[in-house]
C-alpha cells in the first residue's frame, strides 16, 4: 500500500485546541472515598506550547526516521534482537527481561482512591509535576458538582496514590474554576536536595528588609496570565505564515510502507520461512 | 405466545417463542438453541468473556431477515453486563458483555443465534489478544483448499517461531488465530504481520492464494482477509453457531485432524453441527483455550 503524507500546513498552527485523542480520556474509572465513588475520565489540561519541527532528508524531503544502531556492527537492529540492561559502571551491566521488569510494575489503577485530605497551600509548587482534569462520566455529575464545591470551600486537596502508565504516581485531586483537577506530585526523593543553595544565615539589616518590602508591594498585581504570551511561539506561527505565503510547500515522496517502516526484515524472515516450508513438502 | 420463566443461576428470566422452528429446513427450534448454548456455555463463555458483543439476530428464523445490533438493547434486565466503548465519531455506545449463562440465555432468547466478538477486550480495545488469519474460500474454491492454506501457514508461522490454532468458521472457510496476550499488542502491528504474511503466501502460491481485496481477484483462490485484523472489525466467536440451512458450529480442529481430512478430501467432514460439537468438546474440552493465555510476540514488530 501507498503512504502519502502531506505536508504540514501553517494553517494548523491554531490556538491550543483540544484534539480529538484529549476528548476520549487517557484513562476511565472512579474517584472513591468514604462511600463516594464517582465515575470520571482523565484528559490533558495543558498542550505543550512548542511548534513542532519535522527532521527531513535534504534531498528528497522524505521525513526521516529514529532507529536503533548498534555501534559495533553499524546496523540497524531489530526489535526481537533489543533487551534492556542497568549501566552498574564504564561498560558494564545488569540485564533484565520484560518478565522482571512486568513482575514489579504496578497494576493498573481502576479507581482513584483518596487517602487523606490535605491542605493545597501545604504544598510546595516544587512537588508539582503535571496537571489533568478529571470530567464526570455519566451519572456522575452531581457528586461531581458537590465534591468540587466542597473542596473550593474548604480548600483542601484529596491525595491518592494512582498508576497511570507503567508508574504509580502520587496524586493530588484538588477543585480548579468549578472542575476537579488531577495533579501529579513529586515523591519527596525525586526533590532535590536545596542544601548547598540556601546561603549561610547571617543579620539582615531591618531598614533594607523594609526597603524591599515597600519595592515587592509596590509591584504587586492579581495573577493575570492573559497579560503574558509565548512571544516566540506567537513569532514563529507569523513566520511560518509569512513563508507559506511565497514559498511553495515541497512534497514527501511516496514511500512504499514495506521500506522505511522495518517489516523488511519480517518478509526477509517470512520468505525464509516459507523457503523451508516448500522445501520439506 | 408461549412464554417460560426459567431460572438459570438464580435470575429469572423471561423466555420467549420456544417452540418456534428457527432452523425450519433442519428443525431446530428456539428451545434446542438455548440448550445448545446452556450444553456449550462452560467452554464459550472464557472467549466472550469482556468483549463487546454483536449480536447478530433472527427473530424469523435463518431463512427470513436478520439484523445486526451492536448497541446493547436499553430494555436489556438490570444484570445483564456492559461497557462503553469509544466509536469513530467520539460518542460512547453502551455493549453487552456475556459473562455469564444468564447473559447467553437471554441473548439466545432474542434469537441473535450468532454471537461476533472483537479481538480485544472492551477494557482495552485497542490492544489485539491475537492475530487472526480468516481464510474465505472464492468461487469453485472450497474448505479442504482452506485446509491446505491453513496448514501451509502453521508451518510458515513455525518457521518464525509463533503457533497458531484453527477453527472452522462454520460457514465455508477457516479461521487461524495466534495468540498474542501481550498489552504491548498493536493493531498496527497485527495488521502489518497478517498482510505480510498474507503477501508471501500470495508471492508464493500464486494459483492458491490471493491477499487483495477485490473479489475478482478471489476465483478458485483462498482470499486472506488481513483486514480483519482491526479493533471496529469482529470475527464469530469460537462455538457459536452460525446461520445456515443447518446448525452448523464455528468448532476448533486440532492441525493433526485438519491434515488427515485435508488428505482424504471429504469437504463434509469439515462442518461441524451443534450435536457433534458438543459431543467433542465434553470428550476433549477447549482445543482453543491456549488461543486466551498463550503469549508470543511478533518478530521484526
Amino acid at each position: 500500500m501507498k503512504n502519502r503524507r502531506s505536508a504540514r500546513l501553517p494553517a494548523k498552527l491554531s490556538p491550543t485546541r483540544r484534539d480529538e485523542s484529549a476528548a476520549q480520556g487517557i484513562w476511565s474509572g472512579t474517584i472513591s472515598f468514604s462511600l463516594v465513588a464517582i465515575p470520571v475520565q482523565l484528559v490533558k489540561a495543558v498542550e505543550p506550547g512548542r511548534v513542532p519541527f519535522r527532521m527531513l532528508h535534504s534531498r528528497d524531503y522524505s521525513p526521516l526516521l529514529r532507529r536503533m544502531v548498534c555501534p559495533k556492527e553499524g546496523k540497524i537492529v531489530p526489535p526481537d534482537e533489543i533487551i534492556r540492561g542497568y549501566e552498574i559502571g564504564p561498560d558494564k551491566y545488569i540485564l533484565i527481561t520484560d518478565e522482571e521488569l512486568e513482575a514489579v510494575s504496578p497494576e493498573r489503577s481502576r479507581t482513584i482512591e483518596i487517602v487523606e485530605f490535605i491542605d493545597m497551600a501545604d504544598v510546595d509548587s516544587i512537588y508539582y509535576d503535571h496537571p489533568y482534569y478529571l470530567v464526570p462520566a455519566k451519572g456522575g455529575e452531581k457528586a461531581y458538582r458537590l465534591l468540587v464545591e466542597v473542596m473550593r470551600r474548604t480548600k483542601k486537596a484529596g491525595l491518592a496514590k494512582f498508576v497511570l502508565g507503567e508508574r504509580e504516581y502520587l496524586v493530588a485531586v484538588k477543585s480548579s474554576e468549578g472542575a476537579l483537577a488531577l495533579i501529579t506530585l513529586h515523591y519527596r526523593e525525586e526533590i532535590l536536595s536545596d542544601e548547598e543553595i540556601v546561603p549561610e544565615e547571617g543579620t539582615i539589616d531591618a531598614e533594607e528588609k523594609s526597603r524591599l518590602k515597600k519595592i515587592i508591594e509596590g509591584m504587586t498585581a492579581d495573577f493575570n496570565p492573559d497579560k503574558y504570551a509565548d512571544e516566540r511561539r506567537n513569532k514563529m506561527t507569523k513566520l511560518l505564515r509569512k513563508i507559506a505565503k511565497k514559498r511553495a510547500p515541497v512534497e514527501a515522496p511516496e514511500v512504499e510502507e514495506a521500506e522505511g517502516e522495518g517489516p523488511v526484515d519480517l518478509i526477509a524472515a517470512l520468505e525464509e520461512s516459507m523457503r523451508k516450508v516448500k522445501k520439506n513438502r | 405466545m408461549m412464554r417460560k420463566v426459567a431460572e438459570v443461576a438464580g435470575r429469572r428470566l423471561t423466555l420467549t417463542n420456544l417452540e418456534k422452528n428457527l432452523y425450519p429446513s433442519y428443525g431446530f427450534t428456539k428451545a434446542h438453541i438455548l440448550e445448545y448454548y446452556r450444553r456449550i456455555s462452560p467452554f464459550i463463555l472464557p472467549h466472550l468473556k469482556g468483549r463487546a458483543l454483536t449480536l447478530k439476530r433472527y427473530p424469523d428464523g435463518v431463512e427470513e431477515e436478520f439484523f445486526f445490533e451492536k448497541r446493547c438493547p436499553s430494555y436489556r434486565p438490570s444484570w445483564v453486563e456492559t461497557a462503553d466503548i469509544p466509536q469513530h465519531d467520539g460518542e460512547r455506545m453502551t455493549v453487552c458483555l456475556i459473562n455469564d449463562l444468564n447473559t447467553l440465555t437471554w441473548v439466545g432468547n432474542l434469537a441473535s443465534l450468532e454471537l461476533h466478538v472483537p479481538l480485544a477486550r472492551a477494557d482495552s480495545p485497542e490492544t489485539p489478544d491475537a492475530v487472526v488469519f480468516d481464510l474465505d474460500p472464492g468461487d469453485q474454491a472450497d474448505i479442504l483448499d482452506c485446509a491446505r492454506v491453513a496448514l501451509i501457514i502453521r508451518d510458515l508461522l513455525s518457521g518464525v517461531r509463533l503457533t497458531g490454532y484453527a477453527k472452522t468458521s462454520g460457514q465455508k472457510g477457516l479461521h487461524v488465530y495466534v495468540p498474542l496476550n501481550r498489552k504491548e499488542a498493536t493493531f498496527a502491528d497485527t495488521k502489518q504481520f497478517s498482510k505480510a504474511v498474507a503477501e508471501v503466501l500470495q508471492r508464493n502460491y500464486p494459483d492458491l492464494v490471493t491477499a487483495k481485496m477485490t473479489k475478482g481477484e478471489r476465483k478458485k483462490k483462498i482470499f486472506i482477509n488481513w483486514s480483519q485484523n482491526d479493533a471496529s472489525k469482529t470475527m464469530i466467536c469460537v462455538y457459536s453457531l452460525r446461520a445456515r440451512e443447518k446448525p452448523f458450529v464455528s468448532f476448533p480442529l486440532a492441525w493433526k485432524e485438519l491434515e488427515d481430512l485435508a488428505g482424504r478430501g471429504d469437504p463434509k467432514k469439515l462442518h461441524v453441527l451443534h450435536s457433534e460439537a458438543l459431543r467433542r468438546t465434553e470428550r476433549d474440552g477447549d482445543l482453543f483455550r491456549e488461543v486466551l493465555v498463550k503469549k508470543q510476540k511478533l518478530p521484526y514488530l
